[in-house]
């Protein structure tokens, strides 16, 4: 039995010298995500022997594991603030960021929702719970329901920062944790507004129209799009040059990258 | 208390006994029926032919020449479809070619009217010159008016062209002649009938909102696309597609077992829950490498060694309390200590995802095993002792053996928990996307886990409406398998229990 366990672990032992894999771990945003993964899927086909786990935790939680070290890759969909920056720098890390995609802001709503164009002020007053039916901003009678994301993403930051003007969301929002749930709730309520990234709009949810602009790969890149942002993905400084993650960071720069940014419906960095 | 009121009583109680058995059983029924059934069409479902196109270039499995035969009869359904849009787009650029053939002559003739007029003009005929000017600026206009109608004609024929094709990308995949897309979701079309069926319903209708009524929440109307093609080179096209469908697309009753062992494609959309699975029996194994040494160990030192007293009901006080602890503390407590603290991997990795799981656990196999070894008679141990056996010889022989069944009831009990756990393994351990890991990268690298990827997938994934069928997948596989686990330890404990008593 003894021997047993002795050769057991002594193949293990080996099998592992002999099979260090090169392992990406990434962590971070739900908006990122899809971009992450299709990036992850991609480069491990070309490269079998690689390893790339993709977790979609927020963007907060990949700033977190960047900092702890627990990661090599975090994506985040909103920049590292000061306190995060000085985190990392604290803990010998330098975050390097690589912009790989833009994304708007949708405001999403049901799509039997008959309100079509609404200003950034209006959508700030509708989350401040000023504006609390839908017959107020040209709609049916109807409560407004609002859904927000949770205060650890970045998507939350950017509307916060961008519509909100930093004033706290008031009245009774409802808060979820991903991009797909927002779409979950808006698809299952007839009278519910929320927000999300733009790989998340399909045909079950309504993109509004926000100061008159539609939310589109060209109004987001030429900045007419009133609520649209850049997508991370930090690195511990930049990665050495010709390595497995220099490779991975830089398939955005691809044609076959920005293929992949855009028909998961987000807007690639530069149009070629 | 008089008999008749005893009796009633009884009788009252014994109903309501039966009522709540019945409550569970249908509750039970709710539950489960769903998840077999549903769960179920991950494994068997009518197939189409880009099914086996799927397992064929993607997992190298099927008959190739058989599979090419059909695919050439699937494409030679399809090509009249594909013809009928090439048509409809040579129609369309011929009609404004001779629109456009129309308004140059018209604007040529009116440029020499311009030139006639001016010659006029200066041999001092005003009047006809002014005629000569009246028709050029009436050809102009016509010219105008050719142009406008040309766009109106891409309007009103690129336009609904162009969704049709998105919509009928979406059913078979890229057009022929198309550059093969990057995205593998996009170089197959439906893969099962069921979603075969929602997308031809896409292409046969389009859906628009009714707001008319400004009171009240719109109203999905659908229309029939081919409304927008009658009398042009589509209109067979509908009809066509419609009756054809299941030339086009073969759909067979698959068998798919493979749903388990395959690796996934392009995050699920294709393939199957390998490494999902690989990830929770690594874990579960995992957190009961650590959990059962402990626990039972525990339980001995608890009931044999430890004397009786405040230290040792302040210990048990903890250790019922620790039962209580939600998981998710667990999950922080386990990132906070084992990841960020002490550090047993340099990211979320199996290692400190068993770690985490075991602490969980432990309370349950600890308590399970001092019932069964306080369980076991007196007398065994007395005997021992008397015939001269040290205690530890005594518990190992003889107290452990005859607790063994309890103990793994405890076990069994335990396992199916860390198996079926989500929230100490999301900061710990799993991840959306990964490959199957290899035994000795348990200790550095993260895995997808069931529970964690069904959450996952119905909240997070990007297209999560394309694969539920995956999702119950997941839930049916994860429930089998912890189903299979109590069974093969009630097994295993009537086993050992009839070797004991025999």
């Amino acid at each position: 039995m003894k021997k047993q366990i002795f050769a057991f672990a002594a193949a293990v032992a080996v099998a592992g010298a002999a099979g260090a894999s090169e392992t990406i771990v990434i962590d971070g945003s739900t908006t990122v995500g899809p971009i992450a993964k299709a990036f992850a899927e991609y480069y491990m086909a070309a490269n079998p022997e690689v390893n790339i786990t993709v977790s979609e935790s927020g963007s907060g939680n990949g700033a977190k594991a960047m900092v702890n070290g627990t990661c090599d890759v975090a994506i985040m969909s909103r920049p590292m603030k000061d306190s995060e920056f000085k985190a990392a720098a604290d803990g010998g890390a330098q975050p390097v960021a690589h912009v790989v995609a833009l994304d708007g802001l949708p405001i999403l709503v049901h799509p039997s929702n008959p309100v079509q164009d609404l200003t950034v002020e209006q959508v700030r007053k509708i989350f401040l719970g000023e504006i609390s039916n839908w017959s107020e901003v040209g709609g049916p009678n109807k409560e407004i329901v609002t859904i927000s994301r949770d205060t650890n993403s970045g998507t939350y930051e950017t509307f916060a920062g961008l519509v909100m003007n930093k004033e706290k969301i008031g009245g009774k929002c409802e808060y979820v944790g991903s991009n797909g749930a927002i779409r979950q709730r808006v698809q299952s309520t007839p009278a519910a507004i929320g927000y999300a990234g733009l790989g998340f709009v399909d045909k079950t949810v309504k993109a509004l129209k926000v100061n008159g602009i539609y939310p589109s790969a060209e109004t987001v890149q030429t900045g007419e799009y009133p609520v649209a942002r850049p997508l991370f993905m930090y690195t511990n400084r930049y990665p050495k040059l010709g390595s497995t993650l220099y490779q991975f960071v830089t398939i955005h720069l691809t044609e076959d990258g920005q293929e992949m940014v855009e028909e998961i419906g987000f807007v690639p960095v530069t149009a070629y | 208390m008089r008999l008749e009121t005893r009796k009633l009583l009884d009788k009252a109680f014994s109903g309501l006994g039966l009522i709540s058995i019945a409550v569970m059983a249908i509750a039970l029924l709710l539950i489960l029926t769903p998840i077999v059934w549903r769960g179920s069409k991950a494994f068997v479902f009518k197939g189409t032919i880009e099914h086996r196109r799927v397992m064929l270039e993607q997992f190298h499995r099927g008959n190739a020449e058989k599979f090419n035969k059909d695919y050439a009869e699937v494409v030679a359904a399809r090509a009249p479809i594909y013809d009928m849009l090439t048509d409809f787009e040579a129609g369309t650029e011929q009609r404004v070619s001779s629109i456009e053939t129309e308004m140059d002559a018209k604007k040529e003739r009116a440029k020499e009217l311009k030139a006639e007029a001016r010659v006029l003009k200066r041999e001092g005929q005003t009047e006809e010159a002014e005629k000569l000017e009246a028709e050029e600026d009436r050809l102009k206009d016509e010219a105008k008016a050719l142009k406008t109608q040309i766009s109106e004609l891409k309007e009103s024929r690129t336009e609904p062209l162009e969704s049709v094709i998105d919509a009928l990308q979406e059913l078979f995949g890229p057009m022929p002649g198309q550059r093969t897309p990057v995205l593998l979701r996009q170089q197959y079309g439906q893969t099962r009938w069921d979603r075969t069926l929602v997308k031809l319903h896409e292409v046969l209708y389009t859906e628009e909102w009714d707001y008319s009524n400004a009171d009240a929440m719109g109203i999905l109307i659908e229309k029939p696309r081919i409304d927008q093609f009658i009398g042009t080179e589509m209109e067979s096209f509908f009809p066509y597609l419609e009756e054809n469908i299941s030339e086009m697309m073969q759909p067979r009753r698959t068998f798919y077992w493979q749903f388990i062992t395959d690796k996934s494609k392009d995050s699920h959309i294709f393939g199957g829950i390998w490494p999902e699975v690989l990830g929770t029996i690594y874990l579960t194994i995992g957190a009961m490498i650590f959990a059962i040494p402990m626990g039972v160990i525990a339980a001995i030192y608890l009931c044999e060694y430890a004397k009786e007293g405040r230290i040792i009901s302040f210990i048990r006080i903890c250790i019922s309390t620790l039962a209580g602890v939600p998981s998710i503390v667990f999950g922080l407590f386990g990132l906070a200590f084992f990841l960020n603290t002490i550090q047993v991997s340099d990211s979320k990795s199996v290692l400190a995802g068993s770690l985490t799981l075991s602490l969980l656990i432990l309370p349950t196999i600890i308590r399970s095993s001092e019932e069964a070894i306080l369980a076991v008679p007196r007398a065994y141990k007395e005997a021992s002792l008397g015939l001269g056996a040290s205690r530890w010889h005594t518990v190992l022989t003889v107290i452990l053996p005859a607790a063994l069944p309890g103990i793994l009831t405890g076990i069994v009990i335990s396992m199916g928990r860390a198996a079926g756990e989500t929230a100490p393994i999301i900061f710990t351990a799993a991840v959306s996307v990964g490959a199957p890991l290899k035994l000795w990268q348990t200790l550095s690298q993260p895995t997808p886990a069931l529970p964690w990827n069904i959450y996952n997938l119905c909240t997070e994934h990007e297209a999560v409406d394309e694969i539920r069928h995956v999702q119950y997948g997941m839930v049916f596989t994860l429930v089998a398998i912890v189903l299979l686990l109590n069974l093969g330890a009630i097994l295993m404990r009537a086993r050992i229990s009839k070797k004991l008593r025999g």
